[in-house]
């Protein structure tokens, strides 16, 4: 049973006089307990489609699905209220920078208190709910890894490392006992311990608690290590999707290529200082979206065919949008040649 | 061989109170020596606060070390006088919104340096520009353009050639590539290995991205709290970690990219 | 290598003409700017279209209605006053002196705050928080009441309101400049112009200035209908203009004795008032609006 489904999610941005479709037929399901992975670049649209599952949208976007549901229950068609009532308790999302999603000028603890539902708290004198915010917000910093909570619980944002604010909004996110959590991009910037503490934490909440994940990142080293499925974004479509397992070993889409290449770290028979595999020229803007298969200018493999759509073609689990796929020439694809 | 650059002994140290109750907190870099050779590059990695961003400034002259001397292509008086370091040292920032002017073009960016720094006539600047900007792989056309015109790979290519235009010989980049994402990385990665190999470039440049690091430099200073713990060779150092804050730094990076590849 | 023609379009606009398309696009802006527009063409070429000369009097023709009256008629297209001077030509003389007076010590209040702001912001300490704060508190107090001291003391003229009013403007170009120069001083481009060896001078000219152009215009509107209203009080107060010359706010005054013989005589310059600050306001507004959208993109 999918706890998050979403089925062809298109969205428009109005800019000017022209109505661009920053989102093309976006579709993604996301079960209980999974860890899934939204992998794209600036400009793929991630972000976005985490703005359309919490509902989060300026007055000159526009949402076209033909679902988007939470545990089968219809959120586009609910009521403003019934919405905001799951996005309190049930979906929780952390966002990208940790620094400015705190309030600069509010202790630590005041700002955990103050995510956590009234429901938790027995009713009772103010001293006693008082105590009882207290113990929870503790209990929540033991439960991302903050042993040391006394010192952290009277500073203020700016006093803290990245990691620890990480963290802490992660435990915020937490507070209401969600079944999803979403995480935009959460470890962009930081070092590598610091990146596996968050991994771990992650990882561990999703074995103890059944929480789906769905992480949002650019980040291949990250993605790999936590996520069992994946969903590759460029420019606002899907590229490819499915088992992490088998998109690495065999990734059916030029672009996914590109990404893996695009780590030294990734090729271990790369010799030091060798020029590494890059897709030409950059990411285009939304108010230059190439027609067809956005990544038709920069693939290497483009041909005339690629100014129409592909349409998402699907190998047992492994879905991919490409006209000439990778590693499976005889599947479409006239030309030998394709295959890298 | 003379070093092109080499750091002597170069101290640091600063004091500073976080409220007027609380105590003072001294921070202090050094005693801190390095060479750095003709075609050669070297990467500094640590912790943030660690004092990194503090010896990019120092090479570049933007800030005089309290102790200590900084000798440039062989002498001391070079690093000292304003002209030859600033044709022989350039610096790249950490990709932002900041780092071109949104008021200029990318002409009247590139003309600045050229026009403080060499004596050549309008004609002969615009044609300089032009050939750096093929250099950095843009095209002459972009001349024209402003910044909001530009995409993030752009505008660093823009940076790049604003450093490249005076024909240095060191680059200094303080996190050139966190801003940038993974496709147009590569591509800038690309672009300084490529130069490096054409003009026999220095390359000093903080990052936090292990891979990347291992990839492109020659030697590798790990740095913590003001201290230079462990430098040496690249790959011995991957290899075989000495401090526990670099054998910290690069475990993690080894056990995400092990698992990595036992996923696939 | 890096460039694919078919995204990117054929016309590149620099930023100021970016912000001139994006103004176009407010109709209500554009509006403002044809008004303001005329003003200005008032302003210049006002004494050629007036048909009388301001202070002619023609006694034959007093307190005559304007020409949509009844009993109007199309010589005096609005009417002459109680002395029986020509009311068009004198609002457009009026207009020119108006506008014209405003526009002339925005202009002067600019040049002077905007190179004290600049100032500020080179320098840094004591020196810049003297020059800051000494204007921050003259800017606490309105600046009709500082004019109104000012002309206390000077003694009244439309000279040394012109003087007050300069005076009483040139804090805010201080406070705004000083501001944009400061945390422009911070931005990583001017630390590059830095390493590129330009003298602080160099840099200002070269990086900060062409970038501070749009500031100025918006704070220039903001301050010319703060001008044109402070003028007309003036005037109206019989502070401002002597009677040798026609301002509207002075006209105002004068109409009031026989506003209700007359009533137009006290509406159109009014009128001409409103729709001088209106125009100035609405391109002001949509100049702000402009830039925002642009920075947005």
């Amino acid at each position: 049973m999918a706890l998050l489904e979403i089925k062809n999610l298109s969205l428009f941005i109005k800019t000017g006089t022209d109505n661009v479709k920053a989102l093309d037929k976006i579709s993604l399901t996301l079960n209980a307990g999974e860890i899934k992975a939204l992998v794209g670049e600036s400009g793929s649209g991630k972000s976005l489609i985490v703005r359309s599952i919490i509902g989060a949208l300026p007055d000159a976007w526009s949402v076209k699905a033909d679902r988007i549901t939470y545990d089968g229950q219809d959120l586009l068609n609910m009521s403003r209220d019934q919405r905001r009532q799951i996005m309190r308790r049930d979906i929780a999302v952390v966002f990208q920078e940790p620094t400015s999603a705190l309030d600069p000028s509010v202790r630590i603890s005041s700002q955990i208190q103050e995510s956590i539902p009234d429901e938790f708290i027995d009713k009772g004198f103010f001293w006693r709910r008082i105590q009882q915010r207290r113990q929870i917000s503790i209990s929540l910093m033991h439960k991302v890894g903050i042993k040391d909570h006394m010192r952290y619980l009277d500073s203020y944002p700016h006093e803290l490392p990245p990691a620890i604010s990480q963290k802490l909004m992660i435990a915020m996110a937490l507070a209401s006992e969600p079944k999803i959590l979403i995480t935009d991009d959460s470890t962009r910037g930081m070092e590598s311990t610091t990146k596996t503490q968050i991994l771990r934490l992650l990882t561990k909440l999703n074995k103890t608690k059944n929480l789906a994940i769905l992480f949002v990142s650019h980040d291949l080293l990250a993605v790999t290590n936590m996520a069992k499925t994946v969903t590759v974004l460029y420019c606002g479509q899907t590229v490819e999707s499915g088992k992490v397992k088998s998109l690495m070993r065999k990734p059916l889409h030029p672009y996914t290529k590109a990404l893996l290449d695009s780590a030294p770290s990734f090729q271990v028979s790369l010799p030091p200082k060798s020029s590494l595999i890059a897709l030409k020229g950059t990411i285009p803007t939304l108010q230059h979206l190439p027609i067809g298969c956005r990544l038709g200018p920069r693939c290497p493999n483009a041909k005339k065919e690629c100014v129409v759509t592909p349409i998402p073609r699907k190998i047992q689990d492994h879905q991919y949008s490409c006209h000439f796929p990778l590693h499976f020439p005889h599947v479409k694809g006239p030309d030998k040649e394709v295959h890298l | 061989m003379t070093p092109i650059i080499e750091a002597e002994e170069i101290e640091y140290t600063f004091t500073f109170r976080p409220s007027i109750f609380a105590t003072k907190n001294t921070f202090h870099l050094g005693p801190l020596s390095f060479k750095l050779y003709e075609g050669e590059t070297i990467a500094i990695i640590g912790n943030n606060g660690s004092g990194k961003s503090l010896i990019a400034k120092t090479l570049v002259g933007a800030v005089t070390p309290h102790k200590g001397k900084v000798a440039l292509l062989g002498s001391y008086e070079n690093h000292t006088d304003k002209a030859t370091r600033t044709k022989a040292i350039r610096m790249i920032f950490q990709h932002n919104q900041s780092i071109m002017n949104p008021a200029l073009s990318v002409g009247s960016i590139l003309h600045l340096p050229l026009s403080l720094n060499t004596s050549l006539g309008y004609s002969a600047r615009r044609t300089k520009i032009e050939q750096t900007l093929l250099q950095v792989g843009l095209l002459p056309e972009h001349y024209h353009f402003y910044r909001d015109m530009m995409s993030d790979g752009q505008q660093q290519r823009v940076a790049m050639a604003r450093a490249l235009i005076l024909d240095p010989k060191i680059i200094v980049a303080d996190e050139p590539f966190a801003a940038l994402d993974p496709s147009v990385r590569s591509q800038t990665v690309n672009l300084i290995l490529q130069l490096q190999k054409d003009l026999g470039l220095g390359f000093i440049f903080i990052s936090h991205n292990l891979g990347i690091v291992r990839h492109i430099s020659d030697k590798v200073m790990v740095m913590d709290q003001g201290q230079l713990v462990e430098h040496g060779d690249t790959q011995e150092v991957f290899k075989n970690p000495q401090h526990p804050l670099t054998s910290k730094l690069v475990d993690a990076h080894f056990n995400l990219v092990s698992k990595h590849f036992e996923t696939s | 290598m890096q460039r694919f023609n078919h995204y990117q379009e054929e016309y590149y606009p620099s930023p100021l003409m970016h912000v001139w398309i994006e103004f176009r696009r407010s109709h209500i802006a554009l509006v403002g700017f044809v008004v303001l527009s005329v003003f200005i063409f008032i302003a210049l070429f006002g004494d050629l279209i007036a048909p009388f000369d301001p202070n002619l009097q023609n006694t034959n023709a007093i307190l005559l209605p304007p020409s949509w009256e009844a009993n109007g008629t199309i010589v005096h297209v609005f009417g002459t006053d109680s002395l029986g001077r020509d009311v068009f030509s004198r609002i457009l003389h009026a207009c020119q002196v108006t506008f014209g007076v405003s526009i002339l010590i925005v202009i002067i209040a600019a040049g002077i705050g905007v190179g004290l702001g600049v100032l500020a912001g080179l320098l840094s300490g004591l020196r810049s928080s003297v020059i800051n704060h000494l204007f921050d508190s003259i800017m606490s107090v309105p600046t009709l009441l500082i004019a109104i001291i000012i002309v206390a003391i000077l003694g009244t003229g439309l000279f040394n309101a012109m003087l007050a009013i300069t005076l009483a403007l040139i804090p805010q170009f201080v406070h705004q400049t000083r501001t944009f120069v400061k945390t422009e001083l911070q931005k990583d481009y001017v630390i590059l112009d830095k390493l590129d060896g330009a003298s602080p001078m160099r840099i200002f000219f070269n990086s900060i200035l062409p970038g501070m152009a749009e500031l100025i215009v918006v704070q220039a509107t903001l301050a010319i209908s703060i001008a044109i209203i402070d003028i007309s009080a003036l005037g109206f107060l019989n502070l401002g203009a002597t009677t040798g010359m026609t301002e509207l706010g002075q006209m105002l005054s004068q109409s009031l004795d026989v506003a209700y013989v007359s009533p137009w005589l006290v509406a159109l310059p009014g009128l001409f008032i409103f729709l001088m600050v209106f125009s100035v306001n609405v391109v002001g507004e949509g100049l702000r609006s402009a830039l925002r959208n642009r920075l947005k993109l």
